[in-house]
């Protein structure tokens, strides 16, 4: 085995060691707490390069991908042993890597964002333990280990979310977050259970015997359950569940806009590229039991009903946020609906075309949309706070860096052709979707998706960096955010810091870097995933009416542009206030749009309404029904003691003391005979004499 | 068999004989005219030192000898008795180091030693000559021992009662005992017990066990025989008291059992529960039950605490018969040791009561009010004395009445003497109302206003703490003193 084998649990560790130390550290250390947690993330990096190289040496074979795993026994009940570990395969290292390296330069940049937040340390240090939780998802061979980092992810996600907690929208929307995701996660521990129960373990790969190799999968094909559904099959919906709350997937989105309300690099790192991934993540992980027991497609793809499933759900999601995010003048909730969307593009592609299909988009998403929401947050930084679109435009003059990286970041996400890697990553997904056997439906959603996607940019860059700055005329009126820090009314915008700035510029290298490595005519990330060999091949671009695909996807992606520097780019509107071009022309369906389709309300009048009746049917049933039950048994014990008292008092104590008067009485006449007289004293001694010959006498005779 | 050997034998009651003169030669020339304390201190220290020797020699030597015919018998077990008998004057001693009834003390502490000679003697006998020889010699100090504070007449009275009453039952054991020569021939216990066997129960036999009763009855303070105890409790100075207890208690029931263990073999009738057979069981078990009823019965009406003191050991002193009557080695070690820890507990707490009498002029229950507040430590001490004769675990008491009593149990076929033994834990039950009435004193009532913390002197305090200590001990580890029993 080799060394990076072993040692891979330190790649969680590390971050966690740094957290544990900030902690425990006062309160105005920033530069300790920075350098431990930027320093932790880079060793893990370097980490996760070693252990990405030790795959690709072994990889590429006939026998499949490289995969090593490193189990111990931790804990047993009855006489069975629990055992965690972790596994090396590519999923796992792609993911490291992505989630150090994007965690490494949001940690970079958050150095300048928070720079003047009081509670800088204890950012950092929950940024950390997020990080730790983060890559033991990842590198955790166990469902038991997943679900523990899940849930650690979960609680820096609350934490991080409700940072500025004394702000009751950040304080209401942690609490969102947390229960939302809550309610996907009670379905992944009850799949967690159910799958302990048929097959014994939860390690994924353990030399055969683990839950997603073939023995524990055919014997859990061969169980059905409820309306005849193979027990793998459920199993696997229920960790669906989970994997669509963290996700952010219909009809558990809800909290994943709010959830902006944290600070932006916390949006660009938890919310945006590492942990709402882990959802698709924990799919792709879990994929073998999602496609077990498939009817194998034409293209090799297989289809099952849990799949079909995750393509249904994550078609809809794309469509549903990403005509959300049209209506939208919040930056933040713009990129957050559009992360929403992108998420439903991955669990599409995971579900058509494979882990390949989806994981390529997530690792291209992960660096776009950070490059996007550290590129906002840059903005929001500049603008001194402000976070409203009308507010905004003609920032390209003042933050020309900004506007260059967040152009690519804008581009790579409406997937420009052929040089940004949004394209090619949405391709494929389009492309599996094309070639999927039940249905037609999910393509052309995800097609109305990326007219979508295109035309949302386009209105966002449109409003914020082109026309002319609106900041001021708000804030003659309006008076001035208490956040921002040195501006006076009036203050124009500014550039961010180089601290801010060069992380962008990395992140937007890889934006458009990140495409050749999955393109149809080299796709190297396919391979390397399912450890084939790859090969160059120009051909392939053209086969198989990917050609065709290509253009009529450039083509929606050109509309979406072209619509949206029609209407916003064209004619920048003038004021904040003025109406938007689309609420003007449909104002109906723009306002529902605005809305979100009404979910919350959907949600306030459905779920919560159903949840405050049950809390007050049990807040009643616990007043009357079980608190008269207590009452009627306290009024019995009462009552029992009165009674009991009373035979005390009366029968067993008036008996008792009666006996100890007569006890005490014998006593005194008892010390009567001692009158102190010694005649006495010897006449007693006689008559004892006399009395115990007689005592013997009579027993003699007897 | 020569005097030389008889030296031998005897070298620990010749130590504590040569004790004697030095104690009473040291302080009639080399302490005249010094304090009494100095006087009590220094002498203390002599007989310490007396009886340590004494003790280390009795303890050291594992002989077993019989000479003239059962005159003089030594064996390990006598040996350990003995042992006991001089740990026991030891603490006697200490106790009474701080004593102010007499200006004697040379002839005090003497005294004491000549009783512990007396004992000694009483134990390592199986003749009833040597019995009655020894037995009177310890039973005349033990008179002039109650008599010895002058400055109070009720100290002569108890005495002059004692000694009438001693005098009177020491008639009756002699004319048992030479009854009991007339029938066998022998003073030996086994040649009258060989002599006795198989005649069955003669009236004259009869007449002669019912006289050594009532003699042993006496000493033993065993009702109906026990009249003479409270008084001279009551008006003998503490530590006196104290000795009356507990050595001289230690030694009556060792030869008690003997004699009748040896001496009337075949005359044991039955104590059983409907299975009664005339003989010395029988007759040992009246005497015990009435002894537990009427010790602890009338214990409960007592206001001070020597008298209350001498009815717990008369109702002690039914338990113990409980032991003898059993007639076992089972039973006979469980009534030594019951009888040995009951002696260094009782020393206790005499020795809490002379503290107590001498900071605050009497013995009532009511003087110890608030001791808890005024001695801490003191208060303590008899807190464990007290709990232990009343037999909470885990003293030394508990453990007693635990072995004791389920020895006696045993004994017996279908449980036969249960009815005794239901009968003793149902009075030790009573004895808790005494025991804990004298606590409630020192630990719950609170003393007069201006009553002064009471001072401790060392020597009794460190005596007393030991006691306790060794209360404690013996029962978290009986085996310590079971292992020689």
């Amino acid at each position: 085995m080799i060394w990076i084998v072993k040692n891979l649990w330190l790649i969680p560790a590390l971050p966690l060691v740094a957290a544990g130390i900030i902690s425990v550290n006062k309160q105005p250390k920033r530069k300790l707490a920075a350098s431990l947690a930027i320093g932790s993330m880079a060793v893990g990096f370097l980490l996760s390069l070693c252990a990405f190289a030790a795959t690709l040496g072994h990889g590429g074979g006939e026998h499949g991908a490289f995969r090593e795993v490193f189990s111990f026994p931790w804990l047993q009940f009855g006489g069975q042993w629990m055992s965690i570990g972790w596994v090396l395969d590519p999923l796992t290292a792609v993911m490291l890597m992505m989630v150090t390296f994007v965690g490494m330069l949001i940690f970079i940049f958050s150095v300048g964002y928070m720079a003047h937040d009081v509670n800088f340390m204890r950012f950092f240090c929950f940024l950390a333990l997020f990080a730790s939780g983060m890559l033991g998802v990842v590198i955790a061979n166990n469902l038991l280990l997943l679900f523990i980092s899940w849930e650690i992810v979960g609680l820096t996600s609350y934490l991080l979310i409700g940072f500025w907690y004394h702000k009751p929208s950040a304080a209401a929307a942690a609490k969102k977050a947390f229960i939302t995701t809550r309610i996907g996660d009670l379905g992944l521990l009850i799949g967690m259970v159910w799958l302990y129960a048929e097959t014994g373990t939860l390690n994924f790969y353990e030399g055969g015997k683990g839950c997603l190799e073939s023995g524990a999968l055919a014997q859990m094909l061969t169980h059905a359950t409820i309306g005849g559904m193979a027990v793998s099959t459920a199993i696997g919906l229920l960790i669906f569940l989970g994997a669509v709350g963290k996700s952010g997937q219909l009809p558990l989105h809800v909290w994943l806009p709010d959830a902006m309300e944290g600070p932006t690099p916390v949006s660009a790192l938890i919310h945006a590229a590492t942990m709402v991934a882990a959802g698709v993540f924990l799919v792709a992980r879990v994929y073998p039991l999602m496609a077990a027991g498939a009817l194998v497609g034409e293209h090799g793809v297989p289809v099952t009903t849990s799949l079909t499933i995750v393509t249904w759900i994550g078609a809809l999601t794309a469509i549903f946020a990403a005509s959300i995010a049209v209506a939208q003048n919040d930056i933040k909730r713009i990129l957050a609906y559009s992360t929403v969307s992108q998420l439903g593009y991955m669990m599409m592609g995971l579900g058509v075309g494979g882990v390949a299909v989806g994981m390529f988009h997530l690792i291209t998403h992960a660096f776009f949309k950070a490059l996007l929401f550290l590129g906002s947050a840059s903005v929001i930084h500049g603008c001194h706070e402000e976070q409203d679109i009308r507010r905004m435009g003609g920032i390209k003059k003042y933050m020309p860096i900004t506007f260059a990286v967040y152009a690519v970041g804008m581009l790579a996400l409406a997937g420009f052709p052929l040089f940004f890697s949004g394209f090619w990553s949405k391709d494929e997904i389009l492309h599996a979707a094309h070639g999927w056997s039940v249905s037609q439906v999910p393509f052309y959603l995800g097609c109305a998706g990326a007219l979508f996607t295109a035309f949302y940019m386009t209105r966002q860059v449109a409003l914020v960096f082109f026309g002319s700055y609106r900041g001021h005329q708000e804030e003659s009126s309006q008076g001035h955010s208490a956040h921002s820090h040195t501006s006076s009314p009036g203050h124009d915008p500014h550039e961010s810091p180089a601290v801010m700035t060069v992380p962008l510029v990395i992140l937007a290298g890889f934006a458009i870097l990140l495409g050749v490595i999955g393109t149809p005519a080299w796709p190297w990330f396919e391979t390397y995933l399912n450890g084939h060999h790859v090969e160059f091949d120009l051909g392939k671009l053209t086969a198989g009416g990917t050609l065709t695909l290509m253009v009529s996807s450039s083509l929606i992606v050109f509309t979406g542009l072209g619509l949206g520097v029609w209407l916003y780019g064209k004619r920048q509107r003038k004021t904040a206030g003025e109406q938007d071009v689309l609420e003007a022309f449909q104002p109906a369906i723009f306002k529902v749009l605005q809305n979100k389709y009404y979910i919350d309300e959907l949600y306030e009048v459905t779920v919560i309404r159903f949840n405050a009746f049950a809390a007050w049917l049990c807040d009643f049933a616990d007043k009357w029904i079980f608190g008269g039950a207590v009452l009627v048994v306290s009024y019995l014990t009462l009552g029992f003691a009165w009674l009991y008292r009373l035979t005390d008092e009366y029968f067993v104590n008036l008996g008792f003391d009666a006996g100890c008067d007569s006890i005490r009485g014998g006593g005194g006449f008892l010390s009567k005979l001692h009158a102190g007289r010694v005649q006495t004293y010897l006449r007693i001694i006689g008559v004892a004499l006399v009395a115990l010959i007689l005592f013997l006498i009579w027993g003699r005779k007897a | 068999m020569n005097y030389l050997q008889l030296l031998q034998l005897s070298a620990p009651e010749a130590v504590v004989t040569l004790t004697v003169l030095v104690v009473l030669g040291v302080d009639l020339t080399v302490l005249r005219g010094k304090s009494l304390a100095a006087r009590f201190n220094v002498g203390a220290l002599l007989s310490l030192l007396g009886c340590a020797t004494a003790a280390l020699l009795a303890f050291t030597r594992h002989t077993d000898a019989n000479l003239f015919n059962g005159l003089l018998v030594v064996s390990p077990a006598s040996d350990f008795v003995k042992v006991a008998i001089l740990v026991l004057t030891v603490f006697t001693v200490l106790i009474s180091a701080s004593g102010k009834f007499t200006d004697h003390v040379g002839e005090y502490l003497s005294l004491i030693l000549l009783g512990t000679i007396g004992l000694m003697f009483l134990v390592s006998t199986e003749d009833l000559l040597m019995i009655f020889l020894a037995l009177e010699f310890a039973s005349l100090t033990l008179y002039i021992l109650t008599a010895f504070n002058k400055h109070n007449a009720r100290s002569a009275e108890a005495a002059l009662k004692y000694f009438l009453f001693g005098g009177m039952s020491a008639a009756f054991l002699l004319f048992g005992f030479s009854l009991l020569y007339g029938i066998s021939g022998s003073t030996n216990l086994r040649d009258i017990a060989a002599a006795i066997a198989g005649k069955g129960l003669d009236p004259l036999l009869l007449v002669a066990l019912v006289m050594t009763v009532i003699g042993f009855g006496f000493k033993v303070a065993a009702v109906p025989f026990h009249l003479w105890a409270p008084d001279a409790y009551d008006g003998a100075p503490t530590p006196s008291a104290a000795f009356i207890g507990s050595g001289s208690k230690v030694a009556s029931f060792y030869v008690l059992a003997q004699i009748f263990t040896l001496g009337f073999v075949g005359a044991q009738g039955s104590a059983v529960w409907h299975g009664y057979v005339a003989g010395w069981t029988p007759t040992v078990a009246v005497v015990a039950a009435l002894s537990m009823v009427l010790g602890n019965l009338t214990a409960i009406v007592q206001s001070g605490v020597k008298r209350l003191l001498a009815y717990s050991a008369i109702a002690h002193a039914g338990y113990m018969l409980l032991g003898v009557l059993g007639n076992n080695q089972l039973s006979a070690s469980g009534m030594m040791f019951y009888v040995i820890t009951y002696a260094l507990t009782t020393i206790g707490a005499f020795g809490v009561v002379a503290v107590v009498e001498d900071a605050t002029g009497g013995d009532a229950i009511a003087n110890f009010n608030g001791l808890s507040k005024r001695a801490p430590g003191l208060a303590l001490c008899l807190m464990v004395f007290l709990l232990s004769l009343g037999g909470i675990p885990p003293l030394a008491g508990f453990i007693g009445k635990f072995f004791l009593f389920s020895a006696v149990v045993d004994t017996a076929k279908n449980l036969g003497l249960l009815w005794l033994v239901i009968l003793a834990i149902a009075m030790s039950a009573v004895s808790f109302y005494y025991y804990l009435r004298v606590l409630k004193a020192a630990y719950v009532e609170d003393a007069a206003a201006d009553a002064p913390a009471i001072r401790v002197p060392l020597l009794s305090f460190l005596a007393l703490a030991l006691l306790a200590l060794l209360v404690i001990l013996f029962g978290v580890a009986p085996g310590l003193l079971t292992q020689y029993l």
